[in-house]
C-alpha cells in the first residue's frame, strides 16, 4: 500500500508518530551523547586521580626499589573494576612492577613507558604520569582502563532511553489516535455524505459541520454546492418536463400533419384517379365520337360524289350540310381535346426545320375559298429574308389558320392581310406573323379575356358566326408553348390586328428527344407526278374505314388490298409487296406499332413507305419507328392523295418524314402501347 | 686518587641507573653501602623534623656517622647536591663521646655496638633520627635499622621511638618497613 494512499487517519497518525519519534530520537541521542562525553571526561579525570594516588603511594617503594611493596600498591587497583592494567617503570625505563586484572588473559602492555598524558586508545583509556618523591623523578606509572563503567553506563542509558522512547511513543500514539479524530472525523463524515449524494443522487442531504475551521468551511462550501445542484436539478427536471410536454405536443402535431399528408395524398390520388378517368373518358369519347363522324363525313362525301355523278343536284346541298355539320362537330371535338391536352401539360412539340415563306404560301393557297366566301380580299406580304424556321410546323399552321379564319369570319367586304417578317431582340431572333382585318373589331372589355377559353366576344356572335371560341385560346397556348407571344389590338367597328412572335429556333426538352430522327428537307415536299395504278395495302380493323379508304383510293386510280388486323396485314404485305401501306394503330391483336416494327425489321419490306392513318396522336413515335407520314383520322382525302403521290417515287430512297399540313386532332389514348 | 674517584663515580652512576641490579647483586661492602647511602637519603626525604630541630629554615640536615665509617665516602658522594624538603646535607664523622645534639640523623656504625644502649640513652629526648646497622638496633630503642632479608637490603622501624623523639616518619616509609614493637630501654639490655 502506498504511503500517499493511506487514509487521513493513518496519515495523521503517521505524521504525529514520525514527528514525535524523530524528536525523541534526536533528544535521546543528544542527551546520551552529552552524557557519555561528560562521563568519559569524568572517567579520564577519575583515572588520572587514581594514577595520582597510585603514583604517590608507590613512590616510596620505587625509591627503596621495593618491588613487592610496589606490586602490593598496584594490586590495590583490584577495587577498580575498569582498570585492566597498571605498570610502574623505573627511571631506567624498565618494567618495575605491574598489575593485570584477573580476567584479562593477554594484556598488551607497553614494554617502555609511553609519553605522559591521558589518552583514549581504541576502547581503552590510558593514563601515563611520572612518579616522583620530593620532586625527584623516580619513574613512570601507566594505567589502562577498559571503560567498562562507561560501556555499562552507555548500555544502561541506551536501554533506558529506548524504554523511554517506546513509552513516549505509546503515549503519543494514544494521544494522536484520540486527537486525530478532530480532523479525520469531519472529513470521514463529509465523505459519507458525498457517497450518499453520489450513490443515491440524493441532493437533499447536508454534510454535518463540526468545527469552524478550514474543513468546516469546506463542508459549508460543499453544502452550498449541493443546494445549487439541487436547484439546478429541479430546474433541469422542470425543463425536462416542459420538453416532454413539448415533445408530446410536437408528436401530436406530427401525427396531425401526417394525417393531413395522408389525406392530401389520398386527395391527390383521388384527383389523379379523377384526372386519369377524365383523360380516359376524353380519349374514349373522342374515339367514340370520331368513329361515327368518320362514317358520317366519309359517306356523305361519297354520297355527294355519287349524287353529282347521277346528276341529282337538288340533294347535293343537303348532303353538303351534313358534311359541314360533321366537320364543324369534328373541329369542335378536336379543339376541346387540344385544350384539355394543353391543360394537362401533355402537348408535345414536334420540331422540324421548314421554309417560312413556302409554308405561308401553302396556307394562303388553301385559304382562298374561305376568303372569297365573305367577299374579302387577302393581301399577303412576305419579307425576303424570312429563310428557315425551326418549330412545330403543324402548330404554326394551326395558329395562322385560326387567325386567318377568324379574320375572314368577322370581316365581310373587307380586306384581310397577312405579313410575315423577321425581327430581332437583344437575345434572339423572331418571326413575326401579323394578321390584320377590317372587320367588326373587339371592344376593350372583350380584349381583356380575349385568350380565355370559350370567350367569344358575344354569345350572339357564336350564333351569327359559328365557331367554338377556342381558336384564339389554343393559338395563344401554342405560341407560349413554343416560347413565343401573342398580342392583339382592336378598335370596335374598325378591325383587329393580331400579332404572333415566334422564335426562329424553338427549343424544348420534349423536342430534343425526337430531334435526331428528323431531317427536314423542304425539297422533299416537291410533288411527284402521278404514275400508273399500283397496289396499296390498307390495314385497319374498322370495316367502315377500310371501305371508305378502298373506295376513295380505287377512285384515285390505285389497286387496293385490305387487311382487318395486324397479322393479316403483315402476311399480305409479305405476299403482295404493296407500293404503299396505310396502317391503323389501335387494332385488336398486334397493334399498329407492332406491325410497323415488324415491317421495318423485315429487310424485304423495310423499303415500303408506311403512312400511319390513326386517331392516336403520336407522330413522334410513328416517325421514330420508321413511318413515312402520319395522318390523323378522320382522313383528309386531299392530304392523303397528296402524300401517296409523294411516296410513290420514294420507294428506293431513304425514308424521309414529309411535312404535312393537316388539321390535327389531339388525343391521349391510354390504350396505346 | 683521581683515578679512584672516577671509578667510584662510575660505580655510583651505575648503581643509581640500575637499582634493581644493585638490589640483586651480591652484598659486597662497597655496593651494599652505596645502597644504604641511598636509603639514608630516602629516609631523610620521608621524615619530618619539628622546626625547632633546625637553627634556621634553610639549615641543612646534619647526618652524623658515629664510629668507623662503612660508607667510605660514598654517602657524601650520594648526597652531593641533593636536597630534602628544601634542605641540603652535611655529613659529620663522630666518635664515641662526641657532641651529638647538632645532628639530625645519627648513623650508629656497627663498630659502636658495645655501647649502643648508652648511645641510645644519650640521644633520648633529642630530635635525632637514629639509624642503625646492627641486629636488634630498633628493638633496643633505635628508630630505623638496616637488615638483610633474602640477600636484599631492608629496614625495620620503631615507630614509638620516633614518636617519642617528636620525629614523624612518613607512613609511606613505614609501609615499606618491618615494624618493630617498642620496648622499655631497660629491656633492651637483656640480650
Amino acid at each position: 500500500m502506498k504511503l500517499q494512499n493511506l487514509s487521513i487517519k493513518g496519515k495523521l497518525m503517521l505524521i504525529t508518530m514520525l514527528t514525535s519519534t524523530v524528536a525523541l530520537v534526536l533528544f535521546s541521542a543528544s542527551f546520551l551523547l552529552y552524557d557519555l562525553i561528560s562521563f568519559r571526561h569524568f572517567l579520564s579525570e577519575d583515572l588520572a586521580t587514581q594514577a595520582e594516588i597510585i603514583g604517590y603511594n608507590s613512590a616510596a617503594a620505587m625509591a627503596f626499589k621495593d618491588e613487592a611493596a610496589a606490586t602490593v600498591t598496584l594490586t590495590a587497583l583490584k577495587a577498580k573494576e575498569d582498570v585492566t592494567a597498571a605498570v610502574l617503570y623505573g627511571r631506567d625505563e624498565k618494567l618495575f612492577a605491574r598489575y593485570v586484572r584477573a580476567n584479562v588473559a593477554q594484556p598488551s602492555l607497553p614494554s617502555v613507558p609511553p609519553l605522559e598524558g591521558i589518552r583514549f586508545k581504541g576502547s581503552y583509556l590510558e593514563v601515563v604520569q611520572p612518579v616522583s618523591l620530593n620532586g625527584e623523578n623516580l619513574g613512570t606509572l601507566f594505567l589502562q582502563s577498559d571503560m567498562s563503567q562507561w560501556n555499562s553506563r552507555a548500555k544502561r542509558y541506551a536501554t533506558f532511553l529506548l524504554m523511554f522512547m517506546v513509552a513516549s511513543d505509546l503515549l503519543a500514539l494514544l494521544i494522536a489516535s484520540k486527537l486525530q479524530t478532530l480532523i479525520s472525523r469531519p472529513i470521514l463524515r463529509l465523505e459519507d455524505t458525498m457517497h450518499v449524494v453520489s450513490a443515491q443522487k440524493n441532493y437533499e442531504v447536508r454534510a454535518l459541520k463540526f468545527y469552524d475551521d478550514e474543513i468546516g468551511r469546506l463542508i459549508d462550501g460543499f453544502n452550498t454546492m449541493l443546494s445549487e445542484i439541487q436547484q439546478g436539478d429541479s430546474a433541469l427536471q422542470a425543463a425536462n418536463d416542459a420538453l416532454k410536454t413539448q415533445t408530446q405536443e410536437l408528436e401530436g402535431e406530427i401525427i396531425q400533419r401526417k394525417r393531413a399528408q395522408e389525406e392530401s395524398l389520398a386527395a391527390k390520388r383521388t384527383a389523379e384517379n379523377a384526372s386519369r378517368a377524365k383523360s380516359s373518358f376524353l380519349a374514349n369519347m373522342s374515339h367514340e365520337l370520331r368513329t361515327p363522324l368518320n362514317a358520317i363525313i366519309g359517306y356523305s362525301e361519297m354520297i355527294e360524289e355519287e349524287i353529282q355523278d347521277t346528276g341529282q343536284f337538288r340533294n347535293v346541298q343537303d348532303v353538303k350540310k351534313i358534311q359541314s355539320a360533321g366537320k364543324h362537330l369534328l373541329s369542335l371535338i378536336n379543339d376541346v381535346l387540344d385544350l384539355s391536352k394543353i391543360e394537362a401539360g401533355k402537348m408535345g412539340l414536334h420540331l422540324e426545320t421548314f421554309d417560312v415563306a413556302q409554308m405561308v404560301q401553302e396556307m394562303v393557297a388553301t385559304f382562298q375559298p374561305t376568303v372569297a366566301k365573305n367577299s374579302n380580299t387577302l393581301e399577303v406580304s412576305l419579307a425576303e429574308d424570312l429563310g428557315l424556321m425551326r418549330a412545330d410546323v403543324t402548330k404554326v399552321r394551326q395558329i395562322l389558320f385560326n387567325l386567318l379564319s377568324n379574320a375572314c369570319k368577322f370581316t365581310s367586304h373587307g380586306t384581310v392581310s397577312i405579313d410575315v417578317a423577321r425581327t430581332e431582340t437583344s437575345d434572339r431572333q423572331w418571326i413575326r406573323f401579323r394578321v390584320r382585318d377590317t372587320g367588326i373589331g373587339i371592344s376593350p372589355e372583350q380584349q381583356t379575356n380575349l385568350f380565355e377559353e370559350f370567350a367569344q366576344a358575344d354569345v350572339s356572335i357564336a350564333r351569327k358566326f359559328g365557331g367554338t371560341g377556342l381558336g384564339l385560346a389554343i393559338s395563344h397556348r401554342f405560341a407560349q408553348l413554343m416560347g413565343g407571344h401573342f398580342s392583339a389590338e382592336s378598335e370596335l367597328g374598325k378591325g383587329s390586328i393580331f400579332t404572333v412572335h415566334l422564335p426562329t429556333t424553338v427549343s424544348t426538352e420534349a423536342a430534343e428527344a425526337a430531334k435526331s430522327k428528323e431531317n427536314s428537307d423542304p425539297s422533299a415536299a416537291a410533288p411527284q407526278p402521278q404514275s400508273q395504278a399500283e397496289t396499296i395495302l390498307v390495314i385497319d380493323d374498322d370495316p367502315a374505314v377500310r371501305d371508305l379508304m378502298s373506295r376513295f383510293l380505287v377512285k384515285s386510280g390505285f389497286h387496293v388490298v385490305v387487311a382487318a388486323d395486324g397479322e393479316e396485314g403483315f402476311r399480305l404485305a409479305k405476299r403482295i409487296r404493296p407500293r404503299i401501306i396505310t396502317l391503323d394503330v389501335v387494332m385488336p391483336g398486334i397493334d399498329g406499332w407492332g406491325v410497323l416494327r415488324r415491317l421495318k425489321a423485315d429487310p424485304e419490306l423495310a423499303g415500303i413507305p408506311v403512312i400511319m392513318v390513326t386517331i392516336v396522336d403520336n407522330e413522334v413515335k410513328g416517325v421514330s419507328l420508321g413511318s413515312s407520314s402520319y395522318v390523323m383520322k378522320p382522313v383528309d382525302r386531299a392530304l392523303l392523295t397528296d402524300l401517296i403521290e409523294r411516296h410513290r417515287g420514294a420507294r428506293s430512297l431513304n425514308l424521309k418524314p414529309v411535312p404535312i399540313g393537316v388539321r390535327r386532332s389531339s388525343e391521349d389514348d391510354p390504350r396505346k402501347p | 686518587m683521581r683515578t679512584l674517584g672516577i671509578i667510584a663515580a662510575c660505580l655510583l652512576c651505575a648503581t643509581l641507573a640500575l637499582p634493581s641490579r644493585a638490589q640483586t647483586s651480591s652484598s659486597s661492602d662497597s655496593s651494599e653501602y652505596l645502597i644504604k647511602a641511598g636509603f639514608i637519603y630516602n629516609f631523610a626525604k620521608l621524615t619530618e623534623w619539628p622546626a625547632s630541630a633546625f637553627p634556621a629554615p634553610d639549615s641543612p640536615i646534619v647526618i652524623g656517622i658515629l664510629g668507623s665509617d662503612p660508607f667510605e665516602g660514598t654517602l657524601e658522594q650520594v648526597l652531593q647536591g641533593k636536597t630534602a624538603n628544601g634542605r641540603g646535607f652535611v655529613v659529620k664523622h663522630l666518635k664515641w663521646g662526641s657532641e651529638l645534639k647538632d645532628c639530625n640523623i645519627l648513623f650508629v656504625s656497627a663498630s659502636e655496638t658495645p655501647h649502643l644502649d648508652q648511645i641510645l640513652h644519650l640521644v633520648k629526648g633529642m630530635t635525632i633520627l637514629t639509624i642503625g646497622d646492627t641486629p636488634n638496633f630498633a628493638l633496643r630503642g633505635g628508630m630505623i635499622n638496616f637488615i638483610l632479608e633474602d640477600g636484599k637490603i631492608h629496614f625495620e622501624a620503631n615507630v614509638e621511638a620516633a614518636k617519642q623523639a617528636d620525629i614523624n616518619i612518613s607512613s609511606r616509609l613505614l609501609s615499606l618497613a618491618r615494624i618493630v614493637p617498642h620496648t622499655v630501654s631497660d629491656a633492651s639490655k637483656a640480650p
